[in-house]
Order: structure tokens, then sequence, then C-alpha cells
């Protein structure tokens, strides 16, 4: 018996051990017990990414490291990026936010958003933090409301890069001394749609026409984050009808295409552009009717199917005289004007969709083996033999394999693209001998940052003239006047230059747009720049006042991206500013900066009308401050 | 007696040969999956891969395992020439067709595959498992068979131990 005795204790410290472990384990609710959120369900022939990994795991794989997984995600320590443990953030709306961990969970105490009142003075309240918005560039946070599973937001924004936090409007380009929304239920609502996969929001009535308080809200998705089926549609028979060996192996034997699940790539370039569209487009429900279905039941939209019988699509170069087009205008003037430029071409990041299929490469193309498609460019799986890391084929777009130089183009231009500089009238390997540069600059803006136009279009200035749209010439040449651009192209490409007002033929267009542009056009020449083909095009010497003015745009974006320029320019890295910071301390900021410069043999390296310095190396102060007055001061909220 | 008349210690010798060679081949597969592990091989190791290292584990698995099998049967036979049965050529070829098989189907199976699914050569597996489970029953029987005879006294009709 005393033999025994060890091995006893050996048995009983085994379990003591498993017990402790068991006992002291974070305890996981399971999905459907959770009250307090937006819950994963799987409906409808949804049945999740976990049903695909075993049969496609290179798929799944790429997948797993791209940011659409990443779009929507449940707050807990591996997603939160931001410091919660006992902080205190003062960048937000209302008297400072204070952050906290609890065990695994995030709270937060702060304004009540929803109360009436200035936002200083609305009662404080403590929230926990339950669902996340973005992985990639900023971080929005969703606190439960205690209304069922209505989720509101922050009244700060975690932005990553940077490792700081900026009130909500601070990180869209948004009027100054507008509020923001912050309504209970909008990421229900509104989030949800394209940032989950098969969203149903299961409000009684439309969003915002009753009171959220008077509805139950009983939000379900099938998957948070862009899964698998958003694009290849509900995978339910799919995976009934492949766990036959024989089935499956037909499949890897034939070439048939198989009817249980779409393959984005096989659709016709219409149809499976429609599939990056569900989401990249500016769209609304055609009626309260169709709302309330999409609420109950869930969108109607499946990858194959005609997009544009499920939803209204503004695309105002084609719907001018639309009664359509017009009724949503009544609706919402804002957004139209917050989402396109004057001429209808898209002007927001997102939306990449209704760029698309504005271009000549597809609503021209009569040849599906030559018609522009998203997946001439970009892949949602990185390819087995693409040597890259996921993160870095992530991080650029997922863009395919040599897809983001010419031979992009080179597809359906193989002559022009052999022989760019005879094309393009730059020397071969410069940044004006790129496709991507003439024909998709930089005019879309999101994200605190200028994204390139998704309309393949021509260099123009009419276009700009008309539009204010700047055109990719002097995205380049910021240095140069609209007269100089017109000059060339005329002379390159027989293209007749508009009549010109005396600013635009003797003042460089890049002054222009950042003097007297409206909000959005600002923002993206202060991202030009900083924009390194740019500054080797135009020279740096001349950026720093016109960057200095900027950081004190009235608009918190432009002055972000300016600041974000400026310490591009040689010597000026190390440069403190806050953009959020009050205006005396944004102009105590800048002053320095401006002086330095003016001392500095730099601001007498270029002596160019154009650029307002006269012959002496002097700023011509009053032609600034004349063109500054004319300043586009319309409220802009740019739709991203 | 096997029906091919052939003595025991003939097939013993066959089995541990064949046996210490297969751990050599199985080992070395070890040691070179080991290797594709130690310099990162993509080919391997990327999650693309996923199939073919899995088909390859299983290859070296199986492989080495069935190695050991056969040493272990020929040591029996050695110990027990008594489990000669009858059948021990059908036992014998069974047992070396399964080494073949099995293994063979993994690593075919991981060298060309269709995502999650192994390649064509997976359809060896199943004829290989055929093959061992036959042999092991063989086996099974035969070692019964042994057991009735140790119950038996000597000299009264029952199996003769033959030495």
């Amino acid at each position: 018996m005393r033999q025994l005795l060890p091995i006893g204790a050996i048995v009983a410290a085994a379990v003591a051990l498993g017990a402790a472990a068991v006992l002291t384990r974070e305890p996981v609710t399971p999905e459907d017990r959770v009250a307090n959120r937006p819950i994963q369900v799987s409906t409808d022939g949804f049945v999740s990414s976990a049903a695909c990994k075993a049969c496609h795991p290179s798929q799944y794989d790429t997948w797993y490291g791209s940011y659409h997984r990443t779009m929507t995600q449940v707050a807990t320590p591996e997603t939160v990026l931001a410091d919660f443990d006992g902080v205190q953030v003062d960048d937000v709306h209302g008297e400072p936010m204070r952050l906290e961990r609890r065990g695994n969970e995030f709270w937060a105490e702060f304004n009540d958003p929803g109360a009436a009142g200035p936002e200083s003075e609305r009662p404080r309240i403590t929230r926990q933090v339950v669902m996340i918005t973005g992985s990639h560039h900023q971080q929005i946070y969703w606190y439960a409301t205690g209304h069922d599973r209505a989720l509101n937001v922050l009244p700060g924004v975690y932005l990553i890069a940077d490792d700081r936090w900026a009130p909500r409007s601070a990180v869209v380009l948004h009027p100054p001394n507008q509020s923001v929304s912050t309504v209970d239920g909008h990421w229900n609502a509104v989030c949800l749609a394209c940032h989950t996969t098969f969203p149903r929001t299961r409000f009684d009535t439309p969003f915002l026409s009753e009171a959220i308080a008077e509805q139950s809200v009983d939000t379900t998705t099938a998957e948070f984050g862009i899964a698998c089926e958003a694009c290849h549609g509900p995978g339910d028979e799919h995976v009934r009808k492949h766990r036959n060996p024989l089935r499956r192996y037909g499949g890897h034997l034939g070439d048939r295409p198989d009817p249980t699940i779409v393959l984005p790539t096989r659709l016709d370039p219409q149809r499976s552009s429609q599939v990056c569209g569900q989401c990249h487009s500016v769209w609304e429900f055609r009626d309260a009717a169709a709302e309330r279905q999409a609420n109950a039941r869930g969108f109607p939209y499946r990858p194959g199917g005609e997009l544009r019988d499920t939803r209204f699509m503004p695309q105002p170069t084609e719907q001018r005289r639309s009664p359509e087009l017009a009724a949503f205008v009544a609706r919402d003037p804002a957004f139209v004007t917050g989402s396109f430029w004057p001429d209808g071409m898209i002007r927001v990041s997102g939306r990449e969709y209704n760029g698309l299929i504005d271009s000549p490469c597809f609503k021209h193309a009569d040849d599906p083996q030559r018609t522009l498609s998203c997946f001439a460019c970009h892949t949602m799986h990185k390819a087995p033999d693409d040597p890259r890391p996921v993160a870095e084929w992530a991080d650029t777009h997922q863009v395919a394999r040599g897809m983001d130089g010419n031979a992009a183009c080179a597809q359906c231009h193989p002559a022009v693209a052999d022989d760019a500089a005879a094309h393009t009238r730059h020397a071969p390997d410069s940044a004006g001998s790129t496709c991507y540069n003439c024909h998709m600059p930089y005019t879309s803006y999101g994200l605190l940052k200028a994204i390139r136009s998704h309309t393949v279009s021509s260099p123009s200035v009419a276009e700009t003239v008309a539009a204010g749209r700047p055109n990719a010439c002097n995205l380049c040449h910021l240095d140069r006047t609209l007269a100089w651009t017109g000059a060339a192209l005329e002379d390159w490409y027989d293209l007749p230059t508009p009549r010109l007002t005396e600013d635009e033929r003797t003042v460089a267009a890049g002054l222009l747009w950042a003097m007297r542009g409206d909000a959005g056009e600002r923002a993206l020449t202060a991202w030009a720049l900083g924009w390194a083909p740019a500054q080797a095009a135009s020279g740096t010497s001349w950026m720093v006042p016109h960057l200095a003015e900027l950081l004190n745009d009235p608009y918190e974006a432009v002055r972000y991206i300016a600041y974000r320029s400026l310490r591009t320019l040689p010597g000026y890295a190390g440069v403190d500013y806050d953009y959020v910071a009050s205006r005396e301390a944004r102009v105590a900021a800048a002053l320095p900066i401006l002086r330095a410069w003016q001392n500095s043999a730099l601001s007498r390296r270029r002596r160019e009308p154009e650029l307002l310095v006269d012959a002496d190396g002097r700023m011509r102060i009053d032609e600034f401050r004349r063109i500054l007055h004319q300043r586009d001061n319309r409220p802009l909220f740019l739709r991203e | 007696m096997p029906a091919d008349g052939r003595h025991p210690l003939g097939y013993a010798r066959r089995h541990l040969r064949f046996g210490w060679w297969s751990l050599l081949v199985f080992l070395t597969l070890g040691f070179v999956l080991e290797l594709l592990h130690g310099f990162k091989v993509g080919m391997y190791l990327d999650a693309s891969n996923e199939t073919r290292r899995l088909m390859w584990r299983l290859a070296h698995a199986h492989g080495g395992l069935l190695g050991l099998v056969h040493v272990a049967f020929g040591l029996c036979l050695r110990v027990a020439p008594e489990l000669a049965s009858r059948r021990l050529s059908a036992t014998s070829a069974c047992l070396v067709g399964a080494s073949f098989l099995l293994p063979g189907g993994f690593f075919l199976g991981g060298v060309a595959f269709y995502g999650g699914d192994p390649g064509l050569g997976i359809l060896l597996v199943p004829a290989g498992a055929a093959l061992l489970a036959t042999a092991i029953y063989g086996i099974a029987r035969a070692s019964a068979a042994l057991e009735a005879m140790d119950r038996t006294p000597a000299g009264q009709g029952g199996g003769k131990r033959r030495r």
C-alpha cells in the first residue's frame, strides 16, 4: 500500500493541475449566448470560412492574411491595437475619454454622444467596447449600447501608424464645426452592409425612421469581415455535395464549371466586377420596402447575379436626367457632392466600382477577353507562385504579381507599353512613363490620403477647369501652370487648351489647388506635395510655405496630410505639430517653420512668378492672400 | 509448412531484411522532411502546400511503422515458426505489397495534389490498406492456431513443433 503512495500523489497533483487550468481559464461565451452585440449565425446557406479551410488551404491562408478578413472583428486582446490599460485620451469629442482593461474586456468612459447639449457637458457613461472596424490604417471601436445588439461608436478613433487617437471628425474629410453622426445602431444599419458577410440588420423599421430605443435590434451576420461567401456566395450546397470524393475528383480532373459555387474570375467582366462592386460602390436602397426586406432577410444580391437589380447605384455621368437620381439628390444633396466630382467622376475611396464602369476600357470594350475588370489587376488570393509574403501582398492593395506597373495595361495595349517613352514623351524609366500615373492619377480621397482614380482617363486641362479635379500632369508638375500643361498636351496629343483665367495662366496649378480649391482638392494637393515623383519633378525648395499654410487649413484632414507631407521634405522630418490642437497652438507651430524657411537659402532657390516669388526671392504675400481669399469654403464632407 | 514449401526461416530472413531496409528508406525520408523544415522550403511548408506536407508525413509514418511490423514479423517467425501457416506466402506478399502501396500512395498523393485533396496516387492507399488488413488477419489467425497447439499435448495428433 505504501508503495502506491507516490503514484497516488502524482495522480492527485496532475488532477489538481488540470482542475486549476480549467477553473482559471477565461470563460468563452458561445456566440449564440452573446447578447450585447451582433452575432455570427450560419443561416440561409451560409456556412462560414471554417468550412472552406480544409479543402482550400491556400485560398484560406491568403484571405486570412488580408484586410478583408479583419474589416470587422470582435474586440479581444488579440484584435485591439490601442492601449486600453488605464489610459486617458484627450483627443476626442467631449471631455477626455478614459480607457480600461477588465480582464479580457475593454471599457471606456466618455460623454454620452446620444445626449443633448454641448459635447463636453453631456453625461458621462461607461460602456464595454465589443467590436472593431478596421485593422490597416485605423481602428474604430464600437461599444455595446445596452439596447439589444445596437452599437455606437467611441468619440475617438485610433490611428494605427501614428499610434495616436484623434476625434472621429478628424479622421475623415469633414466640415469643421459640424458634428459627426453618432446614433445608436449606426453600425448595425450602415457599417455591417459592407464590413461583414451576409448581414441582417433586423431592425423593425428602416434606420432612423423610428427611435432606435423603440424597436428591437437583433443584428446577425454569417461572418464578421469580408469572408469567402461574400464573393463566392453561400457555400452550404457546395460543401454538402463535395463531401463525395468522386464529385471532387471529377471536378479536379475535368474543366466543367461547378454550379454549386460562384468563381468570380470565371464570370464575365461585368458580373465579376459587380462582386467587388457590391461594396466598392455608392449605392442606396431603392425604397423603404427594399430596406425593410434587407433588414429582415439580408441583402438580396448574390455573387453572379445582376447587382443593379438589387439596389440603386448612382452614376451621375450616365444618369444626369434620371428621376431616380433626382430623387436621390433631393433626399441627400450632400451625398452626391460628397462622393462625385462635379462632372460625375467618383472622388472618394472605397467606391472603385463607380470608377471602373466609367472607364473606356470597361464601357467601350466589346471583347470579354479585353474588358477591364477588377481582376485584371487585383487578386483576392495571392497566387502560389507569387514570391511576396502574404502581408506584403495585402499591404499593396492585393494587386496581382507584376500588375503594379505597366504590365497591367500591356495586357491590352502591348504596343504602347513596349515603347512607352514614344507615347508619354517622358524618360522610359521615369514616373512620367508609368501608365498609372497619367491614366489613374491620385484624384480620389480616403483614409487621410490620396487614392488612385479607378476611372481610367487621359490627362486633361479642360476637366480640371470644368470640374476642379487636379490633372495628372500637374499632380507631378505642381510647380507648373495649367497653361504650361495645356501647351504640352496640345503639342503632343492635339488636345485643345480651354480658355484659362489669368491666374490659371500665370500661377502654378499646385498653388491654386492648395489655396483656392475645395477641401478635397486641398487634401489631394497636400498629399501630392509629399509624393516622391512630384517632389522629383517639381523640386521641394518652394513647398514649405504652402504646406505651412495648409497646417492651418480649416479642415483637420487637410492639416493632417499637410503635416505628413511636410515631414517628407529634407530637414523637416522632426517638425513637432498636432493637427487637432487649438488654432493658436497650430499657428505657433507653423510660424517658426515659415520663418526658418524664409531665412534659409531654400527660399531664394526658385524665383519664379508662377510660384508667387519675385525676382528678389521674396514671396508675393499680396498675391498669396488674394488667391487664398478665393478659397472654396463650401462645406464638404467626403463620404469615403 | 507454407503452400510454396519455403521454410519459415526463409520468410523470417526476408521480412527482417525488408523491414530494416524499409526503416532505412523511411527514416531517410524523415531526415529529408526535417531538412525541408530546416531550410524553410516553400514547396513543403507554404500554406498552399499543406496537403503535400500531410501526405509526406503520412508516407514517412506509415513506411516507418510498416518497417517495424516487418522486423517484428520476421522475429516472430524465428522465435515461433509455428506461425507459418499454409497461407504464409500470401500473408508475406500482402505485407510486402502494403509496404509499397501505403507509404507510396501517400507520397505520390503529395507530389501533385488539388488544394485540400491529394493527387491520384492516393488511390494506392486503400489497396495498400486492404493488403495490410489481409496480412494482419493472416498473422492473427496463425497466432490463434499457435495458441491451440500449445494447449494440445504433444504426440496427441496436435501440431508438431518444427525446429
